[in-house]
């Protein structure tokens, strides 16, 4: 195929352009393979966990698993706690993190120019360095004891300190995507609204942010995606009990969590199969975040 | 520059003193010669209140014997069943006995070495010293709810259970609990020792562990009267009772089964003790 | 009402900073604290002296070292499998791709970069399975393992940023080589590929933090709490982060939870200087390029 392409191949040039050319053909080959790999490896992942949690479908024990019980020893093997559990989660750290982070960027934007200004956007670049483990870490022994002792009430172990958390987790993610689109606004705008007289918090809030609409939407999804994926932050401080909670001081269980509690226990039981169902889910919320993305940044029809 | 001679000075003479530190002592060479000439990787994976005494062994086979490479994870009974079965370790553990399916499945040979109790553990801040089994049964099927109710201070109970791996969790269900429900809503951690840290941290917490973690952090409550020791539960005093086994698939190969002899060793019996649990003899 | 909402906006701007940077500053001091205590030769070697671990003659019982050593060889062994591959995919999306599949690979490699690490594990997991069930009965979690599907988890990584640097280019630059009469491989060696060097490396670099700090992964394939140094690849290791999960649960003394501490405050001034680096370069190519005229098509 990439002979084809090639204007130097065949052509009955001299040797050296013939040997550049099987370069150029070889060199294009190599990259191509290069890239199916990596495109294979997608498909693997979606194969593997098919093929793991496809035979419940079959025979017929995906009513089983999609049920509203965990309870191992007496046969329930329900992970439709887990599936709310992740959906509060990661919606109450959205709903921490995303005014957190709209307003940041108004600061950093009113203050660009500022010293402080650069400091906060440098900071919550850094941010984004800090391991979610040691988020996870911190929590445990800073804000656990903080919510057990502030509210005498549960473990501190709960949805509100593993919400808590992970809302400073995803906040750079939705900081940084707003902000790479507020700095795409031209300068015509921007001397338009200083023309008009405009602070820059109005600039920022009746100019800039209705441009970006899209990428405020995008900021949104894609904290959310991080927030659903996230394993060790639920893992270490949400309590991991498989139970719907009410209220934000109650433990609850992710998907991610889980996985990583009941991965090891025995290969024949449905235990094992709601493993793989669980990450067919978050396979398919990752695949619908990034659909919503893709949309999200394509231009407006 | 000054500074940098005496930190090489002291690099040196830290050396010094490690090159010429005491050789092992008697008591601990004598079983690690059954390692001469061997080599090679030992795994050993699942229950976890066996995590401190392989801990230790390994640290002292692989002191003398620097080509033995040991590897300890945790997981609980289950996973040290499902990964010896499946070959993917070399010593399961288990905190519970093994079922006859689970011996018929994969072959398993069993290494009992030691005694442990299941205790039911609150925090030491607690006062409620004494329960009836039948108390724990309630509470832990959400019957109780408040300390009050139970001889404590006014608060709500946190419970606190295992996961489905846990021997400890199968062991204190069938002999405390009788195969009676826990509630949900119970907080899951993954082991022993995560059980003794949370219910350490929390004054309203009830779990269980077994004894051999039980330290000054945790208070262990007495079941109708009876202190959960080592020593009632060898001599069947307290009910809720283990053996503590190693498990291999088949005959364990040499040089797993030097590390086996050596657990079961005076020398590895020592190591036993110290962490809490009793010898099976 | 307007300005009254633009005021309340720049009250609340102030307002999030604040909280934002607090709960930064109370995270850093009360790790850095706790942590700096920790920081000593014990921290890292145990009972067991420095010298003797180094050389191999002893195992450095109840240090960090064996974790330390994990985590060089896990980000060692997946940069070496990811690198080449997310570079030349990079380029071959950048520059050889025609639309069509470009649009494909493209989803591909964004899907990937949006998949829970915790999957990649699970991948790992089930490879294993399939493997000791089919043509290898002794394949088994350890090392490679890991360190593949770490390499998977920043392989977008490498992807999106070596593309992101060559499309970023002025195509005057690329005019430039063809009109000396390169081949498109010799315009990208000479030209094209120095020029975006920063670039792809900024992403390397944060592709490196990235398998330092990931634990969902090792989690589920091979990572084990009490391991000495690995001897081989298939060995079961153990590693820095996945150390620390286990210590917060875990810990028995004090003195174990000094250690996690000590491991925490490390691991955190390891990546973020990883990422302030890479962000470093990342601000420096946009100084660099400041003055060219970029002409985007």
């Amino acid at each position: 195929m990439a002979s084809g392409q090639n204007p130097l191949a065949d052509t009955g040039a001299a040797p050296s352009l013939r040997r550049a050319a099987r370069r150029e053909t070889l060199v294009r080959t190599a990259l191509l393979g290069a890239t199916l790999i990596s495109g294979l490896a997608i498909c693997a992942i979606l194969g593997f966990l098919l093929y793991f949690s496809l035979p419940l479908v079959f025979q017929g024990q995906a009513g089983e698993i999609l049920a509203w019980r965990w309870r191992p020893f007496q046969g329930d093997f329900g992970i439709l706690p887990m599936v709310v559990g992740s959906l509060l989660l990661a919606f109450s750290a959205l709903f921490l993190a995303y005014p957190v982070g709209v307003g940041l960027c108004g600061f950093a934007f009113s203050q660009q120019h500022h010293p402080w200004g650069r400091l906060v956007l440098a900071v919550v670049r850094l941010m984004t360095g800090v391991p979610t483990v040691v988020y996870g870490f911190v929590s445990v022994f800073l804000l656990v004891p903080l919510v057990r002792t502030w509210f005498e009430q549960g473990t501190g172990f709960c949805w509100l300190t593993a919400g808590l958390t992970l809302s400073i987790l995803i906040l750079p993610t939705i900081v940084l995507l707003i902000w790479s689109q507020l700095e795409q606004t031209t300068p015509e705008t921007r001397l338009a609204a200083i023309a008009l007289g405009f602070t820059p918090s109005q600039e920022v809030l009746w100019v800039h942010f209705p441009q970006a609409s899209r990428g405020l939407a995008a900021a949104a999804v894609l904290g959310f995606g991080r927030a659903v994926g996230d394993t060790l932050v639920a893992l270490m401080v949400a309590g991991n009990a498989p139970q719907i909670s009410t209220s934000p001081l109650d433990a609850l269980r992710t998907l991610t969590a889980h996985i990583a509690l009941v991965l090891a226990t025995d290969s024949t039981s449905l235990a094992y199969g709601s493993v793989f169902a669980s990450g067919l889910i978050l396979f398919a919320t990752a695949a619908a975040v990034n659909l919503a993305l893709r949309r999200l940044k394509a231009p407006p029809p | 520059m000054a500074r940098f001679l005496s930190a090489s000075v002291l690099i040196m003479l830290m050396a010094v003193l490690a090159l010429s530190a005491a050789p092992p002592t008697r008591a601990q060479e004598a079983p690690l010669t059954g390692f001469n000439n061997l080599e090679g990787n030992i795994d050993i994976a699942g229950g976890t209140a066996h995590i401190p005494v392989m801990k230790d062994a390994a640290a002292a086979v692989m002191k003398a014997n620097p080509k033995v490479r040991i590897t300890v994870a945790g997981g609980g009974s289950g996973v040290g069943v499902q990964k010896v079965g499946e070959g993917l370790v070399d010593i399961g553990n288990t905190g519970r006995a093994l079922t006859p399916q689970e011996v018929e499945k994969f072959g398993l040979k069993s290494f009992p070495f030691a005694i442990d109790g299941v205790a039911v553990a609150v925090h030491p801040g607690n006062p409620v010293g004494n329960l009836s089994p039948q108390q724990v049964q309630e509470i832990f099927a959400g019957k109780i709810t408040d300390w009050k109710a139970v001889g404590g201070k006014e608060a709500p109970i946190n419970l606190f259970s295992r996961d489905e791996a846990s021997g400890t969790r199968e062991v204190f269900w069938e002999k405390c609990l009788k195969k009676g429900p826990v509630l949900e809503k119970a907080n899951i951690v993954a082991s022993n020792g995560a059980m003794k840290m949370a219910v350490a941290q929390d004054p309203n917490a009830i779990g269980y562990l077994g004894i051999g973690h039980v330290d000054k952090t945790v208070r262990a409550v007495k079941l109708d009267g009876v202190e959960p020791t080592q020593e009632n539960a060898k001599s069947g005093k307290y009910p809720v009772v283990r053996q503590l086994y190693m498990n291999t698939k088949g005959e364990p190969k040499p040089l797993v089964k030097a590390f086996i002899d050596f657990i079961l060793s005076p020398a590895g019996g020592q190591i036993i003790q110290k962490h809490g649990y009793i010898l099976l003899k | 009402m307007h300005r009254c909402l633009s005021f309340g906006f720049t009250w609340f701007g102030w307002l999030a900073a604040l909280v934002t940077m607090g709960a930064v500053g109370i995270f850093v001091g009360f790790l850095g604290i706790k942590g700096l205590a920790a920081l000593n030769l014990r921290l890292f070697f145990g009972e067991a002296s420095p010298w003797q671990v180094l050389l191999g003659t002893q195992p450095a019982v109840g240090g960090l070292w064996p974790a330390c050593l994990g985590t060089l060889y896990l980000v060692l062994l997946s940069s070496l499998l990811a690198i080449p591959l997310g570079i030349a995919s990079g380029i071959y999306l950048a520059r050889y791709a025609s639309p069509g599949p470009k649009r494909l690979f493209g989803f591909a490699v964004d899907l990937l970069a949006g998949i829970p690490s915790i999957l990649m594990g699970l991948f790992g997991f089930a490879l294993i399975l399939l493997l000791r069930k089919t043509i290898l009965p002794q394949a088994n979690t350890g090392l490679l393992l890991s360190a593949g599907c770490l390499a998977l988890l920043v392989l977008p990584y490498l992807i999106l940023t070596t593309q992101t640097a060559l499309e970023g280019l002025s195509p005057t630059l690329h005019v430039a080589g063809l009109s000396l009469g390169f081949t498109p491989w010799q315009n990208l060696v000479h030209i094209l590929l120095p020029a975006a060097s920063r670039g792809i490396l900024s992403g390397v670099i944060l592709a490196v933090g990235r398998a330092a700090e990931d634990t969902a992964v090792i989690l589920l394939t091979g990572v084990v709490a009490n391991a000495g140094a690995p001897q081989s690849l298939t060995d079961k290791f153990t590693a820095l982060p996945f150390h620390i999960y286990y210590l917060a649960a875990e810990h028995r003394t004090a003195d174990e939870l000094a250690q996690a501490f000590g491991a925490a405050l490390m691991l955190l001034l390891l990546t973020a200087s990883l990422y302030a680096l890479a962000y470093g370069l990342h601000a420096g190519i946009a100084k660099k390029w400041e003055h060219t005229p970029i002409i985007r098509p």
